[in-house]
């Protein structure tokens, strides 16, 4: 069969649906490289494609965003809450955006917002990418605090080898001068470990590379400072967070 | 609606390809938010099951990002590639549902990447959409039911020819009358 006889067929070539003696002949047509015949593939495609998306109907439900991205990082759920908090930073936006999904039963109100502020890329993004890498990766090991306190910050660190990340909630932004400053607490003896701030709406994320590795004999605190810094903490933890 | 967002989604498919291929989780978010509507709306007009359709989205989101190392990001259509792994998930659904025996030609032969490498994106837009919508519902009856079956359950002319009850060389007829028109009323949008 010539390329003009086939023309009509290569929509259904490409579909999938064609059937002998039109499939062999298209398929010899493309075996040997003919040009009108690719060509007319390609063409094809571009039918195919402009017709399903042609189809008109209702949205997907807001969950299955979720579903997807979990499902290919990977992640347990209760993981991805926190993972789709991180994504909805570029630190900042996620301050402003909150740790919504700490708290019980997010909403879908609350996961379209993560949605939006996740679009949203910023300055801190390779730190962002450096906290979902160490949230998802499998040794990466989790604890909580401040769940059994009255009105208390509130939130988790993460923590492995090379990597301590800090997300808290009901933590108010710091009076002017004054910063939070993070604590590693080794055999008592605590290493600064940066320095923080947090959002109007009272919610932190902090990520520190520690020289030595932590361990689960170690404690992760969090003091009030003058800004700058200090050497050794001044004032009473407001989070403590044993590993 | 139509999908507007066709218009401008083709054309930083490149960047995003790139990145999902170095394992960006971010640039799935950022496939799903350009493509999923449309995904979910071909699926769901397909397989008529939301939930169903759902899972499927989700199957066709997971076959690309764990395919697309195979994707020629600088070359390839992404559209275009996406819609035929979600159209041949739904279809694969529906074989399963109605037993229907496999078409000769495999699924997977119809979804490689490399078929979507040079398309012209172009064409991949707004207008064309629009233009194909136009043409099918211009086409009569017959053919319009004809060229369906073919495209949403993935039917063979031999197994419409069953469906509809009419000869297989009415059902060629049919079909390529409805390509032969939708292909005239495209214009240069696709060129023959």
């Amino acid at each position: 069969m010539t390329c003009d006889e086939l023309r009509l067929d290569y929509l259904l070539y490409a579909l999938g649906v064609l059937e002998d003696p039109e499939r062999s002949e298209v398929r010899a047509h493309v075996g040997r490289g003919c040009e009108a015949c690719l060509a007319g593939l390609r063409d094809a495609r571009v039918l195919a494609f402009a017709m399903g998306s042609a189809v008109v109907g209702p949205n997907p439900s807001p969950q299955l965003r979720n579903r997807i991205l979990a499902a290919a990082n990977g992640i347990s759920e209760r993981r991805w809450n926190w993972f789709t908090a991180l994504v909805a930073a570029g630190a900042t936006a996620l301050l402003a955006a909150g740790l919504m999904f700490y708290q019980a039963g997010s909403s879908r109100a609350e996961l379209a917002e993560a949605r939006v502020a996740a679009q949203r890329s910023g300055a801190e993004a390779a730190v962002m990418r450096q906290a979902l890498e160490l949230i998802q990766a499998p040794e990466t090991r989790e604890v909580t605090f401040g769940q059994d306190q009255p009105a208390p910050p509130r939130g988790r660190v993460f923590f492995r080898t090379s990597d301590v990340l800090l997300i808290a909630s009901r933590l108010p932004p710091p009076p002017p001068g004054k910063t939070y400053e993070m604590w590693i607490i080794s055999g008592g003896k605590p290493a600064p470990a940066g320095l923080f701030s947090s959002s109007q709406t009272g919610n932190a994320i902090h990520l520190f590379s520690p020289t030595a590795p932590p361990t689960q004999s170690d404690v992760v605190a969090v003091t009030l400072e003058a800004a700058g810094g200090v050497a050794a903490p001044t004032s009473k933890p407001i989070i403590v967070a044993p590993l | 609606m139509f999908p507007l967002i066709l218009a401008v989604v083709t054309k930083g498919d490149g960047d995003l390809m790139g990145r999902l291929q170095r394992r960006d989780p971010q640039a799935l978010a950022e496939l799903y938010d350009r493509y999923g509507q449309v995904v979910f709306r071909l699926i769901l007009r397909m397989v008529r099951d939301n939930g169903v359709a759902e899972d499927l989205v989700q199957e066709t989101f997971l076959r690309v990002w764990n395919r697309v190392g195979g994707f020629d990001s600088d070359r390839g259509a992404v559209g275009p590639w996406l819609l035929a792994v979600a159209r041949n998930r739904a279809i694969d659904y529906l074989r399963s549902q109605s037993r229907r025996a496999e078409s000769a030609i495999d699924l997977n032969e119809t979804e490689h990447p490399e078929l979507f490498a040079d398309l012209s994106t172009a064409a991949l837009d707004f207008d064309l959409v629009r233009q194909v919508k136009r043409a099918l519902d211009q086409l009569d009856s017959q053919s319009r039911q004809a060229i369906e079956l073919a495209y949403f359950e993935g039917m063979s002319q031999t197994e419409i020819a069953e469906r509809m009850g009419q000869p297989l060389g009415t059902i060629k007829t049919w079909t390529r009358r409805a390509i032969q028109q939708m292909r005239a009323a495209l214009g240069g949008a696709v060129p023959a």
